[in-house]
């Protein structure tokens, strides 16, 4: 039996995931380029998120060639570079702040990138690690509480920075990884009561900022305050809303041209996309999304261990928490968080992690099980 | 181990099935928003990006009879403050700063309850560039406060005839629901009194509009659509601002003898001229005063309190028209024209004033204003004299005929009623008879009857009569006119933007007086003597044209006498007809005839001189 080319390339390279790929980074360039167009410094915007997809595609060539089993015994090094990574523009001489949060690494003045984003990696590889040790089966407290404490570090010390949404991030992926991983669903329920009780006491004792809590405020009562907080959800969601079917046409919305959306080019670039490709435009969109979902749980179940499966099913978690929580505080069904649209926002940091996200997947299913 | 394959299935599952439900959700959702609530979304969207601007119709400028523009308009960068601001104590403190004004004139301004809710507050008019230049660059250390071209009234004469042509300011809101007022909205400017509310329909214009694209600064992106105002047309007054000016200055002197004679409380009078033939009103002065200008961009609290105060002599009133004096003896011409209708008298009857009159007996005498009595006194000389006792005798022999003649023949004579000018606020005055006085006195039944001296009080001009300068020239200038009292009127014509007549005044007849030619030929010599040989010759020494007149000295209850002058002139043929009225200016002969003299000599073309009479008379 002769292997042709295309055989051999279909044996490293899932061609579906590829081409969903390509079509969620053309659909991106198009509504970044058309949301930062209306900006004095647009064009050189554009051309920094070519530079970063340029630099996605190379992380993703490397993240592709490395066989994650071998990942297992480096443990240690893993959490303790992930801390380092969380804790970092907390560092003095090493952070910028953003509006209250400290996010961004910064050398000599000059922004280097959000640590957050490798971040979310390094977790789903340590969670990952964690989990797969316990072969398919968290039938004990201690074993949860193991994994939680794990979970443990690198939360706590993104809620310094403070990132909510990132630090939600690490819940939901390491609540994919346990359902895949084998937790017992009575754990669920626990775990769901505790979450509910903390979520109360973390309002109640002033823990979060005064602006996430304002944001909490507006997604419960959006009418509270139209020019205050409620301002961004409410001109998202006439953006949205005023797209109708098809849309304004692209770079004819007004609500974006007349910068009655903030943070358009970045965490609302989503309202950019409905207001002006309408529904038809955000179906594509979703449509989009979900195949590049399928054909990665397709291949978690195709990965050649619980390690790589797990692996997959936490880019997953991660890439579906960050569509559902964007597009949906977009459309006001969620809290204001500030976690980018993936493949799709404004920023190099993200769209670098996602590209690398894709190079593990493609890496697992290269290595995947014979069929 | 196939059970464990199998768990692993389900787990993947379960993943599947959440993530389906959950883009599923967003699937519902946009399909809410974007397909069932789109038209909803899209007005939202609208509302947002386009923003309708009235753009204000000049408004129609006001002339005098020759084209000399009275008010017109001008633009001027103004500083508005939006009301929001009032309590941003640091902010209105630097704003008074920089704009040189005192601190509590700006927080009035701002906190101002005489303007429209939400619109901006004009806080200052007529701005140097520099302080604009100075608030523009700072525009954040200021916010709230904005520059802006405002179109403003502009007085080319000043206070000159500020009565007639009234003043402007933002629409009451009673008046916003008037039918006639649909088409104003909150915080238009309308004219609030004078001629600019008079007028008010022709001087306003249409207003403009403009569709605009705005940001969410708020700043101009593009012109969507936009209609043109239309102009207001212009008015041109009966007034002549020269004459104005002479019967302005008139008064103000007038008062200022009177006060330097030993009247000290002589603060407020008026004045009026008209055309006998037309009723066109060729001046009419008040005094004291107001600055129209206060009015621009919405009159403080505090001025409109200075203005309404009750030591203010009331500067807003015109009392020209507003305003009821007794008119003392330019009231005996009503009575001696009604007494020769009468038959009551003559030009050939005599009388004789002992100073006292004991007409109705002995036990309720009358005094005639000379103490020391007139002696034997004609007709003519009586009216020229001004004597008391002469009127006296007629107002008793009227009273005793019945059916209240001589409140009939003033009501002929245009008093009692509102004339009709074409100005708000006119007020009918008062010819008190019988009914009025049982109606006055409804609760003091002792005082309701009419009595002979009540008859007798007013054919003096006295009692419970009262009339406004604007009658007592009225009917004047009826005496000069054949009898035929014409409707004062102010307006001559509306301009179009051409400048073309669009429509012109019609002169109409008010009052037929309804005397004989001879009996007014009486009237008419015996007003000549007045001028001539009587209590109004010293004002009228050497004066180049003939004159008919009548002086009068009003006595008012606890106030020092009001000084009266009505006359109309040249006598053989005449033309102007002049009241003016002086509160507690004293004698009507030394104080209010030079003023009346002025004017004449204005309307006459002849030197304007401020003479002072040295008449003690009434």
């Amino acid at each position: 039996m002769t292997t042709t080319r295309l055989d051999k390339f279909r044996t490293w390279t899932n061609i579906p995931l590829v081409l969903i790929v390509i079509a969620l980074l053309a659909y991106g360039a198009l509504m970044v380029h058309s949301a930062t167009s209306g900006f004095g410094s647009g064009a050189a915007m554009f051309a920094r998120q070519m530079v970063g997809i340029a630099i996605g595609l190379g992380v993703l060539v490397a993240a592709w060639s490395i066989d994650y089993r071998k990942l297992e015994g480096w443990l240690g090094p893993l959490v303790v570079l992930n801390a380092a990574l969380v804790i970092s523009p907390r560092i003095p001489g090493l952070g910028s702040q953003v509006s209250g949060a400290t996010r961004w690494l910064e050398v000599g003045g000059v922004s280097l990138f959000q640590p957050s984003e490798p971040a979310k990696l390094l977790t789903i590889v340590i969670m990952a690690i964690v989990i797969s040790k316990f072969k398919g089966r968290i039938e004990r407290g201690r074993d949860v509480a193991q994994v939680l404490a794990y979970l443990a570090l690198p939360f706590g010390l993104i809620l310094l920075q403070p990132d909510l949404g990132t630090g939600l991030v690490f819940i939901a992926i390491t609540l994919g990884m346990l359902l895949v991983g084998g937790m017992k669903p009575r754990f669920f329920l626990i775990l769901g009561l505790v979450a509910i009780v903390g979520l109360g006491a973390v309002i109640q004792l002033d823990i979060i900022r005064e602006y996430q809590r304002d944001r909490l405020l507006v997604f419960l009562n959006p009418e509270h305050d139209t020019q205050g907080a409620g301002y961004n959800l409410n001109q998202s969601m006439i953006a949205i809303g005023s797209g109708g079917l098809t849309g304004k046409g692209l770079g004819q919305g007004t609500q974006s041209n007349l910068n009655f959306l903030p943070e358009r080019h970045t965490d609302f670039i989503f309202s950019v996309l409905g207001e002006e490709l309408g529904f038809v435009g955000a179906v594509v969109l979703l449509l989009l999304y979900l195949g590049f979902l399928v054909t990665a749980l397709e291949i978690a179940t195709s990965a050649r261990d619980l390690l790589q499966s797990l692996i997959a099913v936490g880019l997953i978690t991660m890439w579906t928490f960050h569509i559902v929580q964007n597009i949906g505080m977009t459309i006001g069904i969620l809290p204001i968080t500030g976690l980018p649209l993936p493949f799709l926002s404004f920023g190099s940091s993200s769209m670098i992690t996602n590209l690398a996200g894709t190079g593990m997947l493609l890496s697992i299913w290269a290595r995947r099980r014979a069929a | 181990m196939s059970t464990y394959q199998e768990r692993l299935r389900h787990r993947y599952a379960v993943l599947a099935g959440v993530l389906l439900v959950a883009l599923g959700v967003l699937f519902v959702r946009l399909w809410s928003m974007q397909v069932l609530s789109a038209d909803e979304f899209a007005a939202a969207a609208e509302n947002n990006r386009v923003r309708e601007v009235a753009v204000e119709a000049p408004r129609g400028r006001i002339l005098d009879r020759n084209g000399e523009p009275l008010v017109t308009n001008r633009s001027t960068l103004g500083v508005t403050v939006v009301p929001a601001a009032k309590d941003d104590e640091d902010l209105l403190y630097r704003l008074s700063v920089v704009l040189d004004m005192p601190y509590n004139e700006v927080v009035e301004r701002v906190t101002s309850v005489r303007e429209a809710p939400l619109k901006p507050r004009l806080v200052a008019v007529d701005v140097p560039m520099r302080t604009v230049a100075y608030l523009a660059e700072h525009q954040t250390d200021y916010p709230g406060v904005d520059v802006s071209v405002v179109p403003v009234r502009e007085y080319p004469h000043g206070t000159l005839a500020a009565h007639v042509l009234g003043y402007t300011g933002e629409i009451p809101e009673a008046q916003l629901q008037e039918t006639e007022m649909s088409d104003y909205a909150f915080g238009d400017i309308v004219g609030r009194s004078g001629a600019e509310r008079q007028y008010e329909s022709v001087l306003q214009g249409l207003k403009g509009y403009q569709r605009v694209e705005v940001d969410a600064m708020g700043s101009l992106r593009r012109v969507i659509d936009e209609a043109e105002p239309v102009a207001g047309r212009d008015i041109v007054l009966t007034l002549d601002a020269g004459v104005q000016a002479v019967a302005e200055q008139a008064l103000l002197d007038a008062l200022a003898d009177a006060r330097a004679d030993e009247f000290p409380n002589a603060r407020a009078g008026a004045a009026v001229a008209l055309d006998v033939t037309t009723g066109e009103v060729l001046a009419m002065a008040s005094v004291p005063t107001y600055d129209p200008t206060l009015f621009t961009g919405g009159i403080s609290q505090a001025e409109w309190d200075r203005l309404n105060a009750k030591d203010s002599e009331y500067p807003l009133n015109n009392r020209a028209i507003q305003a009821g004096y007794p008119p003392a003896s330019t009231f005996k011409v009503v009575t001696a024209l009604a007494g020769l209708e009468h038959g009551i008298t003559s030009t050939g009857s005599t009388y004789y004033c002992s100073g006292t009159w004991t007409g109705m007996g002995e036990q309720w005498p009358k005094r005639c204003w000379l103490r020391t009595g007139h002696g034997s006194i004609g007709f003519t000389g009586g009216m020229a004299h001004s004597c008391d006792t002469v009127y006296y005798e007629i107002g008793h022999e009227l009273h005793r005929r019945g059916n209240e003649e001589l409140q009939a023949w003033s009501r002929q004579f245009g008093l009692g009623a509102k004339l009709g000018i074409d100005l708000p606020g006119e007020v009918a005055g008062r010819v008190p008879d019988a009914a009025w006085k049982a109606d006055f006195n409804r609760n003091y039944p002792e005082y309701r009857t009419w009595l002979p001296g009540d008859t007798v009080n007013i054919s003096i001009g006295q009692g419970d009569m009262l009339t406004t300068p604007l009658q007592m020239a009225a009917a004047f200038a009826g005496l000069g006119n054949d009898g035929t009292i014409m409707r004062p009127h102010i307006l001559k014509e509306v301009l179009d933007a051409k400048g073309e007549s669009v429509r012109t005044y019609e002169p109409e007849v008010a009052h037929e007086i309804g005397a004989s030619e001879a009996n007014l030929r009486a009237i008419h010599d015996s007003l000549v003597a007045v001028t001539t040989r009587g209590t109004g010759a010293s004002a009228f020494r050497s004066f180049g044209a003939s004159v008919a007149g009548k002086t009068g000295t009003a006595e008012v209850y606890g106030r020092d006498n009001y000084a009266w002058f009505t006359a109309y002139a040249p006598a053989e043929e005449p033309r102007y007809a002049v009241a003016v009225v002086l509160e507690q200016g004293g004698h009507g002969g030394a104080m209010a005839a030079p003023a009346a003299r002025s004017i004449l000599a204005q309307l006459l073309g002849l030197q304007v001189e401020h003479v002072k009479a040295q008449d003690r008379s009434r």
